[in-house]
């Protein structure tokens, strides 16, 4: 397996709560702190629909870090999250923005799921997502794609899974792979 | 000859005497006392400062009073950082008792996590427990436990019950008879001068020829400046609760004697004190 040292992949994109506006994505290899940021926040049509939807406590800005854990052997994702005004969303925000798909699994075990941690290189308090039941359902899926010759990166497998929980969604192009990427090597 | 197993209870009730004070512009109805606490080195900050909590909101009123914090000349105590780690990390070659300074406003978003009640604690605690033996056992002893077990972990941590602890984590501490040890030693090595909170690396105990490695060789691969000296001179210590363990120490002794109740290795690089 590589050795990917001290980078890690980072993406930040603003969400208006309760109306997700997809980001135009643009991932970058980090090799130092620098984030690259990016805004879509849709412009209001009229004043009338601007008020109440965009003043700036209901936009939340969300940065994402892609990190490895040697521990695990497994990606994991950290984030944190923030309203325009600096305040940082507590965990129990948080909990409560998780898709509405996984509230069941997160009320079974919230401490299981998301905390808050230190981010093992900036050493700032994120939110991450439990790396522990990752490669049971990693392992599930990539079994399944071996048996029908589907090529799989196993990046995007895991982010595309565990992504929507936490609001970061893949658009479909993720799915279309340059044909050197989709060997069996990548497993 | 000292039994092995005294260094288990020397490392579990180590204790470092430490004053708190309130800090100045915190607002009190009458001034407030410093208050004096022998704390354990196993444990965690807000798991042992109820006390100095309820003593200084005596003095306060009830809305000036939010989530409370420490800090050291300046810096922020990360509180989910075993206490003997933070005191050799920041103040071992100081003068005791360790002053402590007390905040309950303007918490540190950017720097401590948020502590709001013991199960945050429990929670970092088990976590720590289980990456430690994902390291150590791939994950097996700790998956064969019963959730009361892990729960006799924390609540032996909690109330300083060193058999009760020592009942489950002996089981952690085990390994294969074919092996002579550990898959991978957890540690985590700290250096106060550094931007990066801590290094850690996989790094086994055993080498390839059946060599126990040393914690010497350990720091030679994954801090080399730690040990190698600058001008002839050994400008830095390599501490663990409080003591200087022999280079030629093997890492997995270490990682089995003096490991933290979380299983990991806690290292600190120091600056040597000059005089």
């Amino acid at each position: 397996t590589q050795d990917l040292g001290d980078g890690y992949l980072s993406k930040t994109h603003f969400q208006v709560r309760n109306r997700h506006i997809p980001p135009d994505l643009k991932e970058k290899n980090n090799d130092n702190a620098e984030q690259m940021l990016f805004a879509h926040v849709e412009e209001p049509l009229d004043d009338s629909q601007a008020a109440g939807v965009c003043s700036t406590e209901e936009v939340v800005r969300y940065e994402y870090h892609v990190l490895y854990s040697s521990s695990y052997q497994v990606p994991v994702l950290y984030f944190r999250a923030c309203f325009l005004d600096g305040r940082p969303l507590t965990l129990d925000e948080i909990w409560g923005s998780v898709h509405a798909s996984y509230q069941d699994r997160l009320q079974e075990g919230p401490w299981d799921t998301i905390t808050q941690q230190e981010h093992p290189i900036l050493g700032q308090p994120f939110f991450v997502l439990h790396p522990c039941r990752t490669n049971e359902f990693i392992s599930a899926v990539l079994g399944g794609s071996q048996e029908h010759h589907r090529h799989t990166n196993y990046i995007i497998l895991w982010l595309s899974t565990v992504g929507p929980v936490v609001g970061l969604n893949l658009p479909l192009s993720y799915a279309k792979l340059a044909p050197e990427q989709s060997t069996d090597a990548d497993l | 000859m000292t039994d092995d197993k005294d260094v288990l209870r020397d490392v579990w009730f180590g204790r470092i005497p430490t004053c708190f004070t309130l800090y100045q512009d915190e607002i009190t109805e009458r001034e407030a006392e410093p208050y004096y606490l022998l704390l354990p080195r196993i444990s965690y900050l807000t798991l042992v400062t109820d006390k100095v909590k309820k003593h200084f909101q005596k003095v306060m009123r009830q809305e000036e009073v939010s989530e409370i914090w420490f800090e050291y000349e300046g810096t922020p105590l990360k509180w989910h950082y075993p206490i003997g780690l933070l005191f050799d990390l920041h103040a071992s070659n100081t003068a005791l008792p360790w002053s402590i300074t007390v905040h309950f406003k303007n918490f540190p978003e950017k720097d401590l996590l948020h502590c709001h009640s013991k199960d945050v604690i429990e929670a970092h605690f088990m976590a720590c427990i289980k990456e430690a033996d994902a390291l150590k056992h791939k994950s097996q002893v700790i998956n064969e436990m019963q959730k009361k077990d892990h729960k006799q972990l924390w609540m032996g941590l909690q109330n300083d019950k060193f058999e009760q602890f020592w009942a489950i984590n002996r089981k952690l501490m085990e390994y294969p008879p074919e092996d002579n040890g550990f898959r991978y030693i957890p540690f985590r090595i700290y250096q106060a001068t550094t931007e990066r909170p801590f290094i850690q690396k996989l790094f086994r105990p055993i080498a390839s020829g059946g060599q126990l490695h040393t914690l010497g060789d350990l720091l030679k691969e994954v801090c080399p400046s730690a040990i190698t000296p600058e001008d002839g001179e050994q400008k830095t210590q390599v501490m663990i609760h409080g003591i200087e363990p022999m280079l030629e120490t093997p890492i997995q002794w270490l990682s089995e004697h003096m490991s933290y109740p979380d299983n990991f290795l806690h290292i600190s690089i120091i600056p040597r004190p000059t005089d």
